[in-house]
């Protein structure tokens, strides 16, 4: 079985950099790291190779200056080969641009019987791009899957609700986001990174993927940034002292908060 | 070598994400409390595919050695344990980092995962028989069993050969082992026992053979205490081991022959065991003082004293340029034995002396200025600095004392 995992390389979260005051977007032009949210993707494309024997995960990324730091650790997790979609004219673009940039990418990556992705990036949050990969492609598209299995040419997916989880079905190949936090991504080992680094990343541009300039990036983009502005600082919180009874005022303040 | 390279840079982040979210939320048990290492260190050789890794280097090994004993009827293992030999610098670099990595939390980890995979391992890799190291070696590669190296006794520490009273005398086609060795690394747990001690002929203390032994835990005779209450590094169990008439057959002798061992034989066998020790404390004052400056940075930018962060202070700044001096100095110096490794360069016995007592100080000093940049917190143990001071005093002390250091740098150069 052969699974595609979109994966976006960010800026760490740890340092993330500054926003560009004129495009009011994040700053790129430091070293990127595999989004978080993309990992439980892989781990799960992986698991499902393990799975059916045979197969193998592909990586499909869009990311300005040839960047692959979040592509190795996604190879050495096991991940067979990439593409990486890299040209200035992807600036600025919004989350449609990026969908059909995606799916094409998706295209070159050769034959799917699955296509993983996050439900939203860890520094765009748009949440859109899955489902309009799927449109783009005219694949079904399976959001929130907290887990899946693949059998015969139906993709068996439970799908997390707010009270639990919905049991969906879809024929192969679909679209399928997968929730942070339901598996438990692998460390790569020693010897995976040392593979990554020979295993194939294809490097395409815009033109490569027969998309016109135009309809990506900022000539594209569809919606436009006016303004951003620093989030609330959070209040301070509640000091309850603890003078022997300090879990009845915690009691009671839960309770007052119809919590308990 | 200047800097990792990048896929090293991927394996510390890595090996650090594993400790951040596997060992560290177990300090407190470990540190304070009685939780042997060895399962967390056998889940990070699974994660990683060390066991994996050194399986495969066991199996090639031994068929090099097959062949060259089969093809030439001599033996290569002198050659293929020593410096003898270029080695990959990512293999290299990638023993050490997991060494730096666990140094930052818990540098006893190290100190148990070193004398079992190291010591207790290359003892039986250097000198054993072919059957001896798929017999013992593999397991303690693969950390599937623990080893212990004895040489320390009651009353032979720094003159490890010249005051050993342990024995063992010849009985018929076996030997009869007796002693007393304490400050065992991993005694109490010990599955596998490299047991050092002297042939008894009835000669002279000062002339007797040194001879090793492989001994497993459960043998009649042997008895393993529990571990000792120590200053630091509790999460490296340690105790004394009693020898009480054990018998063993030449099976267990290191080598199958007495002839390996005669004359200074033993010594040099051991010796080469010591270089070896005393290269990786290196890499283990690089964790600790790598850590006591992340931490004091922190707290020196955090903590507010009259009406400004402390940072600004030149007696405190003063503290951290010395820690980012000795941090660098302990880095090249690991990037030396990095290169050296893979140049195929064998460091000899001065330098990797000097380079040991270098780093003992240095961690020590370091992690206690830590300790006293934190003040009053420095000193509880709620804060990290407290136990890595604790921990870092052992480097002087073991693995041949920095006395004994000073010493061999100096004969060295006098040409004694």
């Amino acid at each position: 079985m052969n699974v595609v995992v979109c994966v976006k390389q960010i800026p760490d979260p740890a340092d993330p950099g500054a926003l560009d005051p004129n495009t009011k977007t994040l700053k790129r032009d430091v070293k990127l790291i595999l989004d978080e949210s993309d990992s439980y993707g892989v781990e799960m494309a992986l698991q499902l190779v393990d799975t059916a024997g045979g197969g193998e995960v592909t990586l499909v990324s869009m990311a300005p200056n040839s960047e692959v730091g979040g592509l190795r650790t996604a190879l050495a997790m096991g991940a067979a080969k990439a593409v990486l979609v890299s040209d200035e004219a992807l600036a600025g673009s919004d989350a449609l641009g990026t969908s059909k940039v995606l799916a094409k990418a998706i295209e070159r990556a050769g034959e799917a019987d699955l296509i993983i992705t996050a439900t939203e990036s860890s520094d765009g949050y748009t949440g859109t791009v899955p489902e309009q990969i799927a449109e783009l492609m005219g694949l079904p598209s399976i959001t929130f899957a907290k887990s899946i299995a693949v059998e015969g040419g139906t993709v068996k997916v439970q799908r997390q609700t707010e009270a639990g989880y919905d049991d969906v079905e879809a024929p192969t190949p679909a679209v399928v986001s997968v929730t942070a936090g339901v598996v438990e991504p692998r460390y790569p080992s020693f010897k995976g990174i040392m593979a990554a680094k020979s295993k194939p990343v294809d490097e395409v541009t815009v033109a490569d993927l027969g998309i016109d300039a135009s309809q990506v990036g900022w000539a594209g983009a569809g919606q436009e940034i006016l303004e951003i502005a620093a989030a609330e600082e959070r209040e301070a919180g509640t000091i309850v002292e603890d003078d022997g009874e300090g879990f009845q005022k915690i009691v009671d303040y839960l309770a007052e908060l119809k919590v308990i | 070598m200047i800097k990792w390279s990048d896929e090293q840079e991927m394996v510390r982040q890595a090996v650090r994400d594993f400790i951040d979210t596997e060992i560290r939320p177990h300090r407190e048990e470990l540190e304070f409390g009685d939780l042997p290492p060895y399962d967390l260190l056998r889940k990070m050789l699974r994660t990683f595919g060390m066991d994996a890794m050194a399986r495969d280097n066991f199996a090639k090994r031994i068929e090099r050695e097959r062949v060259a004993e089969a093809g030439t009827g001599e033996d290569d293992t002198e050659k293929s344990s020593g410096g003898g030999g270029a080695r990959d610098a990512n293999s290299v670099a990638f023993s050490m980092i997991p060494i730096i990595e666990l140094c930052r939390v818990c540098p006893g980890m190290v100190t148990a995962m070193g004398v079992s995979m190291g010591l207790t391992a290359s003892a039986i890799m250097s000198k054993g028989t072919v059957e001896q190291k798929e017999r013992w070696a593999l397991d303690l590669l693969t950390m599937d069993k623990i080893g212990a190296w004895a040489i320390t006794e009651p009353d032979s520490g720094s003159d490890a050969f010249g005051s050993m009273k342990a024995t063992a005398k010849r009985d018929g086609d076996e030997y009869v082992l007796n002693g007393s060795k304490t400050f065992i690394t991993n005694g109490p747990h010990a599955d596998t026992i490299v047991f050092i001690c002297k042939l008894d002929e009835g000669n002279p203390p000062a002339e007797r053979t040194v001879l090793q032994f492989v001994l497993d835990s459960g043998m009649e005779g042997l008895e393993q205490p529990k571990a000792f209450r120590k200053m630091g590094i509790h999460s490296s169990p340690t105790g004394m081991l009693f020898l009480d008439d054990v018998r063993v057959g030449r099976d267990r002798l290191l080598g199958g022959s007495e002839e390996a061992f005669k004359g200074t034989g033993g010594r040099k066998a051991s010796k080469a065991t010591f270089s070896m020790e005393r290269t990786g404390v290196a890499a283990m004052a690089l964790g600790i003082v790598d850590r006591c400056l992340e931490l004091s940075v922190r707290y020196a930018k955090e903590r507010e004293q009259f009406g400004q962060p402390i940072g600004g202070f030149q007696l405190i700044q003063l503290k951290l340029a010395k820690m980012e001096v000795a941090r660098m100095n302990l880095q090249n110096l690991v990037f030396r034995h990095i290169e050296m490794a893979a140049a195929g360069e064998a460091i000899d016995f001065a330098e990797a002396s000097a380079a040991k007592l270098y780093s003992a100080q240095t961690a020590t000093e370091v992690a206690l200025e830590a300790v006293q940049l934190f003040g009053g917190n420095g000193y509880m143990a709620e804060y990290e600095v407290e136990q890595l001071a604790r921990d870092a005093k052992v480097l002087q002390i073991y693995a041949g004392t920095d006395e004994i250091q000073i010493s061999q740098i100096a004969r060295s150069m006098l040409g004694e």
